[in-house]
């Protein structure tokens, strides 16, 4: 309060600057709220709004944040490097604060705020229920879920707060009819900070998927085209692990295989986080290159392609499978009529049946009973193993789908480095030339683009029938 | 196809083929003064023979096809192994016999390039040619033929004069496991006896799961079974714990009647007249002395539970096996009628083959509370 107060009349000093680089403004838009501002600064009205370099010094462009849209960050600045507000910008930031705070109202109608604190309190009893942990698979479930919805209620309200933030130093400067460039700077950062945050809700909004929280597992093939392909493999490895680790998600290469001059032929890349797989699931297809070869003597143009695949990075069950005795039946044949001391034979056969999966195992060729029985317990373990792992891997295969093939005709993206630079989404129609952030992890345009594009195919599709 | 034995017998270690009279075998009396010395199971033997892969698949292979040769001419005559019980006999002679048997067993029939590859036995190859011979032709049990049998978690030695534990009986082993576990001292810090304990498999299997301060007496009439059953709690190292004597039933007993907290036996049950008929493993090597039960096969259960009234301790558990439901439930008819108050609890547990094979049971206590309510004399 007090800074602001200093810095009123320091403010005011700024007016003609205003003027004249509104006057140099081309797009006049009109304001559509009345400004409630000090009479000293009415003769700036009509006032233009949008950009002009000459206005804006400490304006610029900063790199998209995970998944920010660019057109909703540009009218904000930065004000820690100067406090030359202007009026305008003040307008523009208002502008800012109100559709932000209708966004934030928006998101918490639609996702029900009060549903998930009901859900919450659910959730809670249920945890504090005396037989909660007997069931250790399921309660886990219940505090993951619980988390969750925690999470996603402060999250909401986080949301509601911030704004209020941003709304009372708007209100705050109307009412003292100056322009604080620090506050006003603080609240254009809110404002930046909350429309990513509200970005990144949304999309984790569009994660309906069963494994879209879960981490992901990313492989990496090269295509047919020799050295070339491998390398462009390798880049894309690159690219991945630096979007990965700007996810501050725990990124790991778990397999490489080297090309024979260089690249890679093969990679598989771990990353640990939530949503991992979510967002990474849109990159799932084949990646082409287009470049001059580093490889070529003559730097022929030269198109490669590499396959990616991406599988949620499922939890292991624990190998170590416990079978309550009750679960089994144990029988112990010996062929030999009147058995005991009238038969002599080395057979003692053990047959042990899973009774709630009617798995049978029989075990004869040990050569003590009880070391049969022994194998054949360990036996009918591995078989339950196998069964249970079919399950996950027949599992597996339907959250694959088809194979990937590192081919013309289908790529999902193109990157073109020759004879003109730009990256183009092939199902989205997103595109970028700066093709260098992109290799540097910048994909988060491109992931947003599609899970925008599924979600409204999944629209249409749904709307349609 | 030939059969025959190539190369005579010339082994230092030719004991193993040492072949006591079958039948009644060392049937000297308690009287014996010399015991008799126990032989090494070949599993235990040193590897100083040595013998060339080559050589090694060629006795493999003779032996298969000797093997093969029967097929289900045993089981046809006598309920004996057939040809693929055999065959897993000979991976079993091959386990023991080899000090490193796995390149054979697991090349068994694919190429192995080198055949030259010098390998060490435990027997002269001569030997493995005699011991497969016999046990083909003579149908010598093929744990004498190995000088042991895997029995529970054990590897006991056994030879001629000695029964071959059966699978059945390692279930008392369990029952009695299962008793000293939900006991609070005196059943398993107690003084139990094994009786006519031929290997000295019960002995031994029960000593392993006594406390500290439990005992094993376990009692034989046969020196050779005593010599083996000593050189087997000798192996696991349960001597201080089980005591081997050698008399008939409860003979050696007599200074701690009263005293036992617990009393095993298999006993012999088989009736004399069956055991002709018996698989020839069986009827022509193993010790008639360990299975002829006399005419009903009930001669010596029948002594058994009569000593064992004045044996055991009040609440002393007991557990016999039997030839099956006749005689078990003959026993338990005895134990009702005859010994009328002596036992309580008593029942009848079958084998894992689902027969009738056991009868347990409790010598009553003096005053009959209420945990025995159940007594056969109430």
């Amino acid at each position: 309060m007090e800074c602001l107060v200093q810095s009123l009349t320091k403010s005011s000093l700024y007016c003609s600057t205003i003027t004249t680089t509104i006057l140099s403004s081309t797009k006049p838009v009109s304001l559509y709220n009345p400004p409630k501002l000090n009479s000293s600064l009415h003769c700036h009205r009509p006032l233009f709004l949008g950009f002009s370099t000459a206005l804006s010094p400490p304006f610029r462009l900063t790199s998209t944040g995970l998944l920010a849209t660019p057109d909703r960050q540009l009218s904000v600045g930065d004000s820690t490097e100067t406090s030359e507000w202007a009026m305008q910008d003040f307008y523009s930031l208002r502008r800012d604060v109100e559709t932000v705070s209708k966004r934030v109202e928006e998101i918490r109608a639609s996702v029900g705020l009060k549903q998930l604190e009901e859900e919450l309190a659910d959730l809670e009893s249920a945890a504090a229920d005396g037989s909660f942990w007997d069931d250790r698979a399921r309660a886990q479930q219940t505090l993951m879920s619980l988390t969750d919805v925690k999470d996603k209620i402060k999250l909401l309200s986080e949301f509601k707060t911030q704004v209020e933030d941003a709304e009372t130093i708007v209100n705050l400067t109307e009412e003292i009819d100056s322009v604080d460039g620090a506050l006003l700077g603080e609240a254009s950062i809110i404002v930046r900070e909350l429309n990513k945050a509200l970005d990144r809700f949304e999309l984790t909004q569009l994660f309906a998927g069963p494994y879209d929280k879960e981490g992901a597992v990313v492989y990496i093939t090269a295509g047919a085209g020799g050295t070339d392909a491998q390398d462009w493999a390798d880049m894309l490895l690159r690219m991945y692990v630096r979007w990965g680790e700007k996810q501050r998600y725990k990124t790991r290469v778990v397999e490489k295989s080297l090309g024979e001059e260089a690249g890679i032929k093969s990679a598989t890349i771990e990353m640990e986080g939530r949503y991992a797989y979510g967002y990474l699931s849109g990159e799932k297809g084949t990646h082409r290159i287009v470049r001059q070869s580093p490889f070529n003597a003559k730097g022929l143009r030269q198109t490669s392609f590499s396959a990616v695949e991406v599988m949620p990075l499922l939890p292991d069950e624990s190998i170590d499978v416990e079978i309550p005795e009750e679960e089994l039946e144990i029988s112990f044949t010996r062929a030999g009529g009147k058995g005991g001391q009238n038969v002599n034979k080395v057979e003692t056969a053990v047959r042990i049946t899973h009774i709630p999966t009617g798995v049978a195992v029989r075990c004869t060729e040990e050569r003590s009973q009880l070391a049969n029985k022994i194998k054949a317990l360990s036996r009918l373990k591995a078989k339950l193993l196998v069964i249970a792992e079919e399950q996950r891997a027949s599992e597996i295969k339907q959250i694959r789908g088809d194979t990937v093939k590192a081919e013309w005709g289908q790529q999902i993206r193109n990157y073109v480095f020759h004879p003109y630079k730009l990256v183009k989404d092939v199902r989205t129609g997103f595109e970028t030339s700066d093709i260098a952030s992109v290799m540097d992890g910048e994909l988060d345009l491109f992931i947003k683009g599609y899970l925008k594009y599924k979600y409204s195919e999944a629209m249409v599709a749904a709307s349609t029938k | 196809m030939r059969l025959g034995f190539p190369r005579p017998s010339l082994s230092t270690f030719s004991p193993i083929l040492f072949h006591a009279n079958p039948g009644r075998p060392n049937t000297c009396s308690s009287k014996c003064l010399i015991q008799p010395k126990p032989q090494t199971p070949l599993f235990l033997r040193p590897p100083t023979h040595s013998v060339t892969l080559s050589e090694l698949r060629k006795w493999q292979n003779w032996a298969k096809t000797l093997a093969s040769s029967v097929g289900s001419n045993f089981i046809d005559a006598d309920n004996s192994p057939d040809t693929i019980l055999l065959h897993r006999e000979l991976n079993w002679l091959i386990e023991d016999a080899l000090e490193n048997p796995k390149p054979l067993l697991t090349q068994l029939g694919t190429d192995c390039n080198d055949e030259g590859m010098v390998m060490n036995l435990r027997a002269e190859l001569g030997d493995l040619y005699e011991l497969w011979k016999r046990r083909i032709e003579e149908r010598r049990p093929f744990q004498y033929v190995v000088g042991c049998e895997h029995w529970r978690d054990l590897v006991l030695s056994v030879e001629e004069g000695v029964l071959i534990p059966r699978p059945e009986t390692e279930l008392i082993v369990d029952l009695v496991t299962d008793l000293v576990k939900g006991d609070h001292g005196e059943l398993r810090e107690g003084l139990w006896a094994d009786l006519g304990t031929g290997s000295g498999a019960l002995a031994i299997g029960i000593g392993r799961v006594l406390g500290t301060c439990g005992r094993v007496i376990a009692t034989d009439l046969s020196p050779v079974a005593v010599a083996v059953a000593a050189y087997n709690v000798q192996r696991y190292n349960l001597q201080n714990k089980i005591e081997i004597k050698l008399g008939s039933w409860f003979e050696p007993l007599k200074d701690v009647k009263g005293q036992l907290v617990g009393l095993v036996s298999n006993p012999p049950y088989i009736p004399s007249d069956h055991i002709s008929g018996l698989q020839a493993e069986v009827a022509k090597h193993e010790p008639r002395l360990a299975l002829d039960g006399g005419a009903d096969g009930m001669d010596d259960l029948l002594h058994l539970c009569h000593g064992a009234t004045s044996m055991l301790k009040p609440g002393g558990f007991f557990a016999f096996e039997t030839n099956g439901e006749k005689q078990c439930k003959s026993l338990v008819h005895y134990m009702q009628n005859e010994s009328k108050g002596s036992f309580c609890d008593v029942s009848i547990v079958s084998d894992f083959a689902g027969k009738q094979r056991f009868v347990t049971g409790f010598k009553a206590r003096p005053f009959v509370n209420n945990l025995h309510t159940s007594c056969i004399s109430s």
